[in-house]
């Protein structure tokens, strides 16, 4: 088994405890059930956090180091962002509307902010595979990884600075706003994911390694150019 | 019989002379070679010849149809036009490029791979147009006329950027039309190039042909 | 080569370049999504407000988008292609259809992934029997994807053709926006949706005469 597969596994067996975890831990009073919708929607989002934040640190090693690897993590990173953004975006508006009876609410900042979000990084995956060839597509998206990093604390702080539906953060200097059975499930779910992130992070780098080292083996284009055959190839 | 015939034929667009009173005559089996600097009108004048732009003064014929009338549609399938920019969608490869053209002119799949290979270019049927290099993309032009076998051959600038062995594609649809009983023309700025490539050549100054 | 043939042909070689740039699922929806987002930061935050013109904004980005969808790149004939095809003797109304036709297809892609938005971020209030609806929508997918194909065909080769294509045919496609937004509101009234089907139906006749009747002058003027 390669080093990939055993941290996929792992990563799957993680997800499997961190369920069951979910699915036995204390409930809200008021949301009921709907409550553990929350062991996944906020590490989603956590998920998303770390990703477009890595995705900016690549993108500045990248400038500076200028190798593959940099500009791989960069990609990668930011593909597994956006699934959890539209997994975090995805369960939130569930859990609004089994709880708040809306699916979505402009009043509510962290959502926009989270909508936004998403679709900057979505741009950011359309721009690298309208880009030309691996070197232009490195080039242009760090500058666009590093400018769109700026949107995971507006995110994140969003909560404070506007009147939301949200709830703000569970975890704050004073102590933390939830039962003790309720936090220890979250936060080990913000564990289980990170596990998952880094496994699937590790799983996509690869996986574009092999395919950039394929590209690389390809004939040129020119190689592929023979003479012309007219006295040995017949018409039809 | 004349493949083409061009009586004082004129061609204004705006207000601006392109072609001025041009007299030219295509003989079936015959390879014509139309020589002149950058600008004179020489890729006009073929699109002309391939009534694609209507004369607005004087009066031609191409393969029995007279220009500027609905005739032409009729004849416009045996008519082979490869110029300055070969028609490649850049998003197909090579092999699809041929085989689209192959389906609108009824022409059997099979034949694609055969012209390919002809040409050169079999090891790189399955490459996208858009990343093969310049001379690819002309020669699978060439490879397009070798395909749909067109009575009048057209060639605008045919040898600019080719190797040798591509000129040798060239010369062989050249050959064929010839052989059909059609003509060539190749328009060119080189006038040495058409030394071995035509039977007759003129030259175009001002939009004017000279023989 | 049949006409039906030759509108398969281009329809099929159409979606396989957009298959391979991925310019409408990569860029042009992520794109409407935004559009569709802008509205509400634009109004003072009004629930029952937007709830009543999310529909109405569905198609103003349906319309506005489908011209970009028609003009998109991967669907583009340089000069070199239009002679090539004019000298295979293809009918230019048939390249006119197949270009349509693979708009269409993905035109309705487009509002089958921004309806659904539109639902989660304007919580329209949807009358019963909507579904309904989607003939008249469908109808008016066709619709758009005809206009901005005519519009592309009008605007080959001129710059600044992807601004100026809309401009010209926006105001062609109002009778299927009216249409395919009102046979929603119709709904509630018994029957209040046949006229509206037949106005986008008969606004797509018209346009398929249109093209039928420019279809070769165009491909001159294109020269």
């Amino acid at each position: 088994m390669t080093k990939i597969q055993v941290m996929l596994g792992l990563a799957a067996v993680a997800l499997a405890g961190g369920l069951v975890l979910a699915l036995n831990a204390p409930i809200d009073a008021l949301q009921g059930e709907f409550s553990r919708i929350m062991h996944l929607h906020v590490p989603a989002s956590w998920l998303a956090f770390l990703a477009f934040g890595v995705t900016a640190v690549a993108s500045i090693m990248w400038r500076i180091r200028r190798t593959r690897a940099w500009d791989r993590r960069a990609a990668a990173s930011a593909e597994i962002g956006v699934l959890f953004t539209a997994l975090s975006l995805a369960t939130g508006s569930l859990w609004g509307g089994a709880v708040w009876g809306t699916y979505w609410d402009w009043a509510d900042p962290r959502i926009a902010t989270t909508a936004l979000m998403f679709f900057v990084y979505l741009g950011y995956l359309a721009l690298r595979s309208a880009s030309p060839d691996a070197e232009s597509a490195a080039a242009r998206s760090s500058i666009l990884g590093i400018i769109a990093v700026v949107q995971v604390p507006l995110v994140y702080f969003s909560v404070n600075m506007f009147r939301s539906l949200h709830q703000g953060q569970s975890i704050r200097p004073d102590g933390a706003t939830m039962p003790g059975g309720m936090l220890v499930a979250m936060l080990v779910n913000v564990g289980v994911f990170t596990l998952v992130y880094f496994a699937l992070l590790a799983a996509r780098t690869d996986v574009m390694r092999q395919e950039e080292a394929a590209r690389a083996l390809e004939p040129a284009a020119g190689e592929a150019v023979r003479p012309p055959r007219f006295d040995e190839v017949p018409d039809v | 019989m004349a493949i083409a015939r061009l009586d004082d034929i004129s061609l204004t667009i705006g207000s601006v002379p392109i072609l001025r009173r041009v007299e030219l005559e295509l003989s079936e089996g015959e390879r014509l070679g139309i020589a002149g600097p950058n600008g004179v009108g020489k890729t006009t004048l073929l699109m002309v010849l391939a009534s694609l732009l209507p004369p607005t003064g004087g009066q031609g014929s191409v393969l029995g149809a007279a220009l500027g009338t609905p005739d032409v549609l009729a004849i416009r399938p045996s008519i082979g036009l490869s110029g300055h920019d070969p028609a490649l969608y850049d998003q197909l490869t090579l092999a699809e490029n041929l085989d689209h053209v192959a389906r609108l002119a009824g022409v059997a799949s099979g034949a694609v791979d055969v012209v390919l290979d002809q040409v050169g270019l079999a090891e790189a049927a399955d490459r996208k147009a858009a990343a093969c290099s310049e001379g690819m993309r002309r020669r699978t032009d060439l490879a397009r006329l070798l395909l749909i076998r067109p009575r009048l051959v057209l060639l605008d600038e045919a040898h600019a950027g080719l190797d040798a062995d591509a000129r040798i594609i060239v010369d062989e649809i050249g050959r064929r039309a010839v052989a059909d009983g059609g003509a060539v023309v190749t328009v060119t700025h080189d006038a040495d190039a058409l030394r071995s490539q035509a039977d007759r050549v003129v030259t175009m100054t001002g939009g004017m042909v000279r023989s | 080569m049949s006409f039906w043939g030759q509108v398969i042909e281009f329809a099929r070689r159409d979606l396989v370049a957009e298959r391979r740039t991925g310019e409408v699922v990569a860029i042009v929806m992520p794109f409407g999504a935004v559009a569709l987002m802008t509205l509400p930061f634009a109004l003072t935050i009004d629930s029952a407000l937007l709830s009543r013109v999310g529909p109405a904004m569905f198609w103003v980005v349906s319309l506005l988008f489908a011209m970009q969808i028609a003009l998109r790149h991967s669907a583009a004939d340089r000069p070199e292609h239009r002679a090539m095809l004019s000298l295979l003797g293809i009918d230019p109304f048939a390249r006119l259809i197949g270009r349509a036709a693979s708009s269409s297809l993905l035109v309705g892609l487009f509002m089958a992934v921004m309806f659904p938005l539109m639902v989660v971020f304007y919580s329209p209030d949807l009358p019963p029997g909507w579904p309904s609806a989607l003939l008249p929508a469908a109808l008016a997918a066709l619709g758009l994807s005809l206009v901005g194909t005519l519009a592309a065909e009008v605007t080959a080769g001129l710059s600044g053709r992807t601004m100026l294509a809309p401009l010209i045919v926006a105001p062609l496609a109002i009778p299927l926006l009216v249409g395919g937004s009102q046979a929603l509101e119709s709904l509630p009234d018994n029957g209040g949706i046949l006229p509206w089907t037949l106005l986008v139906a008969a606004t797509d006749l018209a346009l398929a005469v249109a093209g039928a009747v420019v279809a070769r002058p165009l491909e001159e003027a294109a020269r």
